[in-house]
């Protein structure tokens, strides 16, 4: 079946990886790097996790100001903030290889991309300055 | 000819099989968990900002739906979390026999239900 030339490209927003694949220099995309990480950062997850859960649990029946004093110590503000940023970074790229498999359109894939990006980097960023404001602010 | 494609051949083309429904849900319970995750940005800007903002966030978190959220979310986490772990022993190459495969599955399952009856009676009981 004639195609129309390689949508295998569709998430590259740079053409330079098309040049590696011309000249033979493997795979155009980064799909190694990704792969580690997304490991990486669920090994990270266990015990953050469950770190969180158990906090979250420990929490689930005090008020704002028993919150906002855990949440401003130094142990629980740093790893609830990696936390989050492992979790987004994670997401991220569970997100992506869902788009991937089932949006098939160049531009929508780009837009749901950047629209899933933009999301996590908003959420993400409002996660640490709320941390970041309890800890300063002790 | 219409041929049916891959995501939604599971239910009505293929036979029921253990390994191909907790894969699915670990898609599904991940997504699940990225959208939750608006739930947990959420909850830490309104302990930061405190007052009425928390006092909201709270209700809604203690209104039947958001209690009913939780459950979902705490299903998913350690769904996700149990599943997780199984697909980093795959990693590490270990478990690939197909009786070992099933077998941490169902792990996976009696792991979620405990860990979720834990949770939750924890919290309606403690």
């Amino acid at each position: 079946m004639a195609k129309a030339p390689s949508l295998s490209n569709a998430t590259a927003l740079r053409d330079e990886t098309v040049l590696r694949r011309v000249r033979q220099l493997g795979s155009a995309r980064d799909g190694l790097r990704e792969w580690r990480s997304q490991r990486l950062t669920a090994i990270a997850l266990i015990p953050l996790g469950l770190y969180f859960a158990a906090s979250i649990l420990w929490l689930a029946k005090s008020d704002q100001a028993t919150a906002a004093a855990w949440l401003s110590s130094p142990v629980p503000a740093l790893l609830v903030i990696l936390f989050v940023l492992a979790g987004f970074a994670h997401a991220l790229i569970g997100l992506r290889s869902v788009f991937l498999d089932y949006v098939h359109t160049r531009a929508r894939l780009l837009a749901a991309e950047l629209l899933v990006r933009a999301a996590a980097l908003i959420l993400a960023g409002a996660s640490v300055l709320a941390v970041l404001k309890l800890f300063l602010g002790r | 000819m219409q041929r049916p494609l891959s995501p939604f051949m599971f239910p009505v083309w293929y036979r029921f099989q253990i390994s191909s429904a907790l894969s699915i849900l670990h898609r599904l319970t991940g997504i699940a968990l990225a959208v939750g995750s608006i739930l947990l940005a959420w909850w830490l800007v309104s302990v930061a900002a405190g007052g009425e903002a928390f006092a909201a966030t709270h209700a809604v978190i203690a209104s039947p739906v958001g209690m009913l959220l939780l459950f979902g979310w705490s299903v998913a986490f350690f769904y996700h979390l149990c599943n997780g772990v199984r697909h980093l022993v795959w990693d590490a190459g270990y478990g690939f026999e197909l009786h070992h495969a099933h077998l941490s599955g169902y792990a996976v399952l009696a792991a979620t239900a405990l860990l979720t009856a834990l949770t939750w009676l924890y919290v309606f009981l403690a």
